[in-house]
């Protein structure tokens, strides 16, 4: 009676079709048994991908700078359009984790395994893109203050600073956020491999026995960490943001950027999320643990943002028209019919009206139109940034230096294989770490009615009292 | 990076050169003597410049130049400040003559044909060769281009010893404008304009900014007639043309006159002038017979406009009127030529402004008519001629294909080039000498009757190439034949020509004089010059048809082919990164040819910029990309010289095409000329497109305050406001409001340092505030200043498709904004020229924004950019609202180019580099230093002297080489300075400042117009 009070309480997002702890176990450690043929493929095709970035950027480091299409005046183009999108996708795994952990909103156990290690790989590829961009890449370290004979220091007052800042920060904190949150379930995955793979997992769960004591410990340091990764959420994209803001280029200079931003980036990564997990979900059978409920909230919060970012370019249309000033006034004009009109209308449909089918529950509800529909925000996100950065610079001020910016294929190149890097890591991912969280799954699970025999099964990978205190 | 410089070279130069007066060659020559300007030449020292006075080759203006050595190499030419012609400024064309002196293409030594393969060959045989076929010939042609006095005698003496026939040849040829000042003075000569007196010009489409006859002097004329000077008084010019040159486009009026119509205009104005009186003597018939009215019509410009431009030529006082340009040049250009020899008479401006008593070019220049190079042909064309001698021309390329020079040239038995490079004619020849450039070899130049230069070696000979100067050849082939006049070396033969003109002009210390006149560069005599004395005019009986002709063939399109404003010809100068990559001053198109063409007829037959059309005409037909340009009449397509080029070398290969193809070989009736304006063309639009490598991004200003303007009558009542600081009081407010101080908007750009900055040592009471004042109502756009820049500071050239991209690297882009052109009627002309270069800003957007400090702002004010500090962000160049910095995308330094047709520096053409300033490599910012070497130079000078740095002391090489003097540099915190009372000047005004609060150190002065300006944005 008392699990059926506490299924009750935690209301729908309980798991119907989940019987048992132990079956937890076995549902969301079978991935990690021997990968199928799709995987392997798919790991190929994302090796090719990162072949294809490294190559690319070795010509470019051989050449020069100008295998790019970038030139005066846009001297940024694809690649920060897509240290931005990286960037923002690795929001909303953050927001997933940490900020709706500490809010207690407990549909985020599903999906915030896949979330959080969606941040770190998505990280992970955004710094790549400014060393990708810089002219001399061999002097990049410059930017970090380190101590030299010269006493030479990076320009604090610059937002690129900032930016290197806010991003090792960012990786910093939610690869160790990641890597904390996966320690019980690694106990668990240790439990349940044979040779190499025991070893393996035994080393990188830090011999994690399941005590008292280590639970404790755990959920300590785990809510530490998500009260110290909860204001990166809005102050990593912000900065970011500022990277733009900061300047007087007519189109990025607006005090609306960091709120739009950060929205912007919840919104993209919730719908790399819903994209991902589906995946997931469908790849290893795991419709029993990532229900429609989840898609479902997931889906709320991509509409809530939605709007946020909507609000944002009409606002900001609104304020160069009312602003009176006319290099403003042009830089929107221009974002609207001039020469990238077509980026534009693709950033405006994706992000601002397919996510109006949201509205509907029965959208919500239908898995094949939220992945589609997620699609759509991906690229409309990637392509929010393309406008921002190009179009605004490539009608600024001076109307003799005005010009047009048409990637390479070196760029593209560069571009499509960060998705490779991105899903190299992300299906490694799924191989080697468990896929959803099991020690927080069971907590909303009914608890057992008497103690387990085997204890191997609810042992290590269980909170006590299967009732985290975190 | 290799610097190029090989260790053997270097210590050759320095060893060469640095062996006191004499230096000593290599090989077997004589000692010479070289003089430098200031410094004795026992003190070369590494690091520290030696100057020498010199005369520009490029062209028959003779500018007068100063060339910088260093350790022994020339790297930079700058105009001789005592020279009165140049006064100090030198167009692009001189700049780039480094290129031609460390052009890679040069020959690398003498070469004879041999089984249709050249040779190479040593001067001693090679001389005995030409000496052989010179005896065994009986006549001979010898096609030489401009050559200076002395060389002309020795020419002339050495044709008449071995028996050839001189054709002195030039493509720019003004055979008209002799002809015209023969049949109405009496004398064969081009007149001495004088447009720094006149207070009113009208030009019927004479070039004279940008190539016409002496485009410096006349610049600097143009400007102290055309700029508001402080009487308040603007000249007034008025343009009537068919087509807007650069000229055109600093007109203050067009009358877009049909093709061929200039004679029917002039002699309308004198009728307007003359009006009824008989001022114009025996033609005052003609006169009264061309009433505007009559005229109006055919000229396709109201009578109205006619009679306000002749009115404006007498009202204003001494006014000048200018005859049609080379690209005039049609069937009646002569009678063209007299009719406005007769307007200037009428409108009393012969004695004044137009002198023909002490002409320009002096005596010594002539050139022989297309007439007499046609009979050449012809002779040759039979296959008698059997040898021809070639030198400082290119009739091959130069010549309208139709004229048969090349397959006459190609029946002469034995052809002989002195060329120093490759080129169309070069290709054709059994044995070349190459000549050496100017500023390697003695010679001497005429710039007016009576006023000389003296030619001075600045350097060794590029030791790459085994080069003999044509004098010396001449002199050691006379001397194999037996006919030699005894003299050793052309050095010896100039000093001989000088010393009797020495003794006639009463010198008694001879060695003084030519030291001085080496030093100086400048030799005036007096015997040859003639004050100026009243003419009248000449009855003549030649038949003069001052009607417009008839143009061949069919259609309403009128093809135009005009010299390039950067090559002239181009037959001799094409193979040149910097003049190739200079957008044309017009178009703003570099590399490649356009055709342009009056935007309605562009929409007729539905073409676009960068669309290749087909142009055909009787004599040829050609495809050339289409570029739209509003001041070209509706029945006028124009294309310029210079392109088109098969053998001038690898920059100049395969860029454009040659108008010559599409133009007849025909000779003008009475001066003998070549004429070039006279054929209709068919256009077709074909499916293709080309990407012209243009640099405009915009040719309107969009409702933005780059370049506002003032008319003459506000400025003069002097109401106009000080717009810059203008405005913005609520802003202020605002930011009251919100709590926060803002950064002080009324900074001037001597309030350097701003309020608060606290960054090392900044706000030193004796720290100057370097600052630069542009007068708009100066600048031409003529774009040397462009050039001027990319000699002094190192800037790349990166290659067509770069420039396409939009990634040239020119630290000043010449602006050119339309305001108001209108080809279908007379009536004002409004287009806008600004010099956009790093606005060293008080308060620099670009500084915050780098991450390594690679731009910060020096105590004196400057905008700094630490190349080896930068990583390549390129923050700080999306943040410039000017757009003035420049990006490495390649390393464009390096001998090899990265990639086929992008910028390199081959050897020997790096020796070029100044040691002064950095090389930068691929992925670095770059842009305007306000060249602080030259600064930093400065001080550590008077440092060591007097330690007060004069106003003189620190010019940058824009300032320097700008013949308009549109240019003003200084200390702007030192309120006598030149530049603090300009800046001050009610024009002043900033760009964009009130927009983006970055308080420039950079004011321009508005331009001043004669219309009234309605809206200017703000």
């Amino acid at each position: 009676m008392e699990n059926d009070a506490v299924n009750a309480s935690r209301g729908s997002l309980a798991h119907p079709d989940i019987k048992t702890m132990a079956e937890v176990n076995v549902d969301v450690l079978k991935p990690l048994s021997k990968p199928g043929k799709g995987w392997w493929m798919l790991l190929g095709l994302c090796v090719l991908g990162i072949a294809l970035l490294f190559w690319s950027w070795g010509i470019q480091m051989v050449q020069g700078i100008g295998v790019t299409g970038l030139t005066s005046p846009v001297g940024w183009g694809v690649y920060i359009t897509t240290f931005v999108f990286w960037v923002g996708i690795a929001h909303s795994g953050t927001l997933i984790s940490a900020v709706l952990f500490l809010f207690r909103a407990p549909w985020r156990q599903s999906i915030y395994r896949v979330a959080e290690a969606m941040t770190v790989f998505a990280v992970m590829t955004a710094g790549l893109f400014p060393l990708i961009h810089v002219g001399r890449v061999w002097h990049a370290y410059w930017l970090i203050p380190y101590p030299n004979s010269r006493f030479l220091w990076p320009n604090f007052r610059s937002p690129l600073v900032w930016d290197v800042f806010a991003v090792t920060t960012y990786f910093t904190v939610s690869a160790v956020f990641f890597y904390l949150g996966t320690i019980p379930d690694l106990a668990a995955a240790r439990d349940a491999a044979r040779g190499f793979r025991k070893k393996f997992y035994s080393v990188i769960c830090l011999g994690w026995r399941g005590t008292d004591r280590e639970w404790h410990h755990l959920s300590k340091a785990y809510i530490f960490l998500a009260a110290l990764a909860t204001p990166l959420v809005l102050s990593v994209h912000s900065v970011v943001s500022w990277d733009f803001a900061v300047g007087i280029v007519p189109g990025w200079h607006a005090t609306i950027f960091a709120p739009y931003f950060v929205a912007g980036a919840i919104f993209s990564g919730v719908a790399m999320v819903i994209t991902l997990s589906v995946l997931v979900r469908k790849a290893f059978g795991l419709e029993a643990y990532l229900t429609i409920k989840h898609y479902d909230a997931m889906a709320k919060l991509c509409l809530v943002t939605s709007m946020i970012v909507l609000y944002a370019y009409l606002s900001e249309f609104f304020m160069a028209w009312y602003s009176g000033e006319e290099v403003e006034r042009a830089a929107f004009w221009q974002r609207l019919f001039g020469g990238y009109w077509w980026a534009t209308w693709i950033m405006l449909v994706c992000n601002g009206f397919v996510p109006i089918m949201l509205w509907f529950k029965r959208v919500r509800h239908s898995i094949a139109a939220l992945f589609t529909i997620s699609i759509f925000v991906n690229i409309g996100m990637w392509f929010e940034r393309y406008v921002i950065i190009v179009t605004s610079l490539h009608h600024e001020y001076e109307p003799f230096a005005w010009g047009m910016y048409r990637p390479s294929m070196v760029e593209m190149g560069i571009m499509v294989g960060s998705f490779g890097w991105f899903g190299f890591w992300f299906l490694l991912f799924t191989r080697l770490l468990p896929p959803v969280a099991i020690a927080e799954l069971k907590e909303v699970l009914p608890r057992p009615m008497k103690p387990v025999a085997d204890s191997s099964f609810v042992g290590t990978g269980s909170p006590p009292g299967g009732v985290s205190n975190g | 990076m290799n610097d190029g410089l090989k260790r053997r070279d270097f210590l050759k130069v320095v060893g060469a050169s640095g062996a006191g007066a004499g230096v000593l060659g290599c090989s077997t020559e004589k000692v010479e003597k070289l003089m430098p300007y200031v410094t004795p030449p026992e003190e070369i020292t590494p690091g520290v410049a030696t100057w020498y006075s010199t005369v520009c080759g490029e062209c028959e203006a003779g500018c007068g130049m100063w060339v910088r050595t260093l350790e022994g190499r020339v790297v930079k030419v700058e105009g001789n400040p005592n020279d009165p012609v140049s006064k100090g400024a030198l167009c692009s064309k001189g700049h780039s003559s480094l290129q031609g002196l460390y052009n890679p293409d040069r020959f690398k030594g003498p070469m004879i044909r041999e089984g249709g393969q050249l040779k190479p060959i040593s001067w001693v045989e090679a001389e005995e060769v030409l000496a052989g076929h010179l005896e065994r010939a009986d006549n001979y042609y010898l096609i030489t281009g401009s050559t200076g006095p002395s060389l002309t005698e020795l020419v002339d003496s050495f044709a008449g010893d071995t028996g050839g026939k001189i054709l002195n040849y030039n493509p720019l040829d003004h055979g008209p404008l002799r002809e015209a000042s023969r049949i109405v003075f009496g004398r064969d000569v081009v007149p001495w304009y004088d447009l720094g007196s006149a207070k009113c010009i009208i030009s019927f489409g004479a070039d004279f900014l940008d190539g016409w006859l002496s485009p410096l002097r006349d610049s600097r004329g143009f400007s102290k007639m055309s700029a508001v000077g402080e009487g308040g008084f603007k000249g007034r010019f008025v343009f009537a043309a068919p087509r807007l040159s650069l000229t055109g486009q600093n007109a203050d009026e067009w009358l877009p006159i049909a093709p061929g119509t200039e004679a029917l205009v002039a002699l309308a104005m004198a009728n307007v002038i003359s009006g009824g009186t008989a001022e114009a003597g025996p033609y005052q018939e003609i006169v009264d017979a061309h009433s505007p009215e009559d005229v109006a019509a055919k000229a396709g410009v109201s009578a109205e406009s006619i009679r306000r431009a002749a009115n404006h030529l007498v009202e204003d006082g001494p006014s000048l009127v200018l005859g049609p340009g080379i690209e005039g040049q049609h069937r009646n250009s002569t009678a063209v030529n007299v009719a406005v020899a007769i307007l200037n008479f009428v409108a009393g401006n012969v004695g004044k402004t137009v002198d023909y008593s002490s002409p320009q070019f002096g005596a010594s220049s002539r050139s022989s008519s297309y007439e007499s190079m046609q009979d050449a042909i012809g002779d040759m064309r039979t296959g008698e001629v059997p040898l021809v001698l070639v030198h400082a021309a290119n009739p091959a390329y130069a010549l309208p294909s139709t004229s048969g020079f090349k397959e006459a040239f190609g029946q002469v038995s034995f052809k002989v080039s002195f060329s120093s490079a490759m080129d169309e004619t070069a290709a054709m020849a059994d044995l070349i000498l190459p000549d050496r450039h100017f500023l390697e070899s003695w010679g001497d130049s005429s710039w007016r009757s009576g006023r000389f230069s003296i030619q001075q070696p600045a350097m060794q000979p590029v030791p790459h190439f085994d080069s003999k100067q044509v004098g010396d050849v001449l002199l050691s082939v006379a001397e194999n034949m037996g006919v030699g006049s005894g003299n050793q070396s052309f050095y010896e033969w100039l000093r001989l020509q000088w010393q009797s003109k020495a003794a006639t002009e009463g010198v008694s210390d001879f060695e003084h004089f030519w030291r001085e006149g080496l030093r100086t560069g400048v030799i005036d005599t007096e015997s040859e010059f003639e004050s100026s004395s009243s003419e009248a005019l000449r009855e003549t009986d030649r038949a003069l048809v001052f009607d417009s002709p008839e143009f061949d063939g069919e259609g309403d399109l009128h093809l135009m082919v005009y010299p390039s404003a950067r090559f002239g010809d181009g037959s001799m100068n094409a193979n040149r990164p910097w003049l190739q990559e200079l957008a044309d001053p017009v178009s703003k198109i570099a590399w490649h040819s356009w055709v342009e063409m009056h935007p309605d007829r562009a929409e007729s037959l539905g073409v676009q910029n960068g669309d290749v059309l087909t142009l055909s005409t009787d004599y040829g037909a050609l495809e050339v990309p289409a570029w739209i340009y509003p001041g070209i009449r509706q029945d006028v397509i124009a294309l310029a010289m210079g392109g088109g080029h098969t053998e001038a070398g690898r920059f100049a290969n395969g860029n454009g095409v040659n108008p010559m193809d599409l133009i007849p070989a025909e000779v003008e009736a009475l001066s003998g000329g070549l004429v070039h304006f006279i054929t209709k063309v068919a256009v077709t639009p074909t499916d293709d497109r080309y990407q012209l490598a243009s640099i405009a991004g915009s040719d309107v200003q969009s409702n933005r305050p780059i370049t506002p303007v003032v008319s003459l009558e506000e400025w003069t009542r002097g109401t106009t406001e000080h717009s810059d600081e203008g405005g913005h009081g609520p802003l202020k407010e605002l930011q009251g409001i919100g709590g926060f101080v803002p950064i002080e908007t009324e900074g001037l750009p001597e309030n350097f340092p701003l309020d608060g900055s606290k960054h090392g040592e900044y706000g030193k009471e004796d720290e100057p505030r370097w600052a630069m004042a542009i007068d708009l109502d100066k600048c031409t756009g003529c774009s040397a200043c462009v050039t001027a820049c990319q000699s002094e500071n190192n800037v790349p050239w990166v290659g067509e498709s770069q420039v396409a991209m939009g990634r040239d690297m020119g630290w000043i882009r010449m602006e050119r904004y339309y305001e108001a052109v209108d080809a279908t009627q007379a009536g004002p002309v409004d287009i806008r020229f600004l010099p956009m270069l790093c606005q060293h800003c008080n308060n620099a957007p670009c500084e915050p924004v780098c991450p390594v400090f690679a731009t910060y702002h020096t105590p004196d004010g400057l905008n700094a950019q630490i190349y080896n500090r930068c990583v390549g962000t390129r923050y700080c160049a999306n943040n410039c609202p000017y757009k003035v910095r420049v990006f490495n995308w390649y390393t464009f330094t390096d001998e090899e180019p990265v990639r086929e047709g992008l910028g390199h520096i081959p050897e020997p053409l790096n020796w070029q580099l100044n040691p002064d300033v950095t090389v930068r490599e691929n992925g670095v910012m770059e842009k305007c230093s306000f060249c602080v070497h030259r600064i930093r130079n400065a001080q550590n000078r008077t440092a060591l002297e007097d330690g007060v740095l004069a106003e003189t002391d620190v010019v940058t090489a824009c300032q320097q080489t700008c013949a308009a003097e549109a240019i003003v540099f200084g200390n702007i915190k030192d309120p006598n300075s030149k530049i603090s009372r300009i800046s001050k000047d009610q024009r002043s005004y900033r760009v964009l400042n009130e927009i983006t609060n970055t308080q420039p150190a950079v004011s321009y002065l508005k331009k001043v117009t004669f219309h009234e300006v309605v809206s200017e944005g703000h």
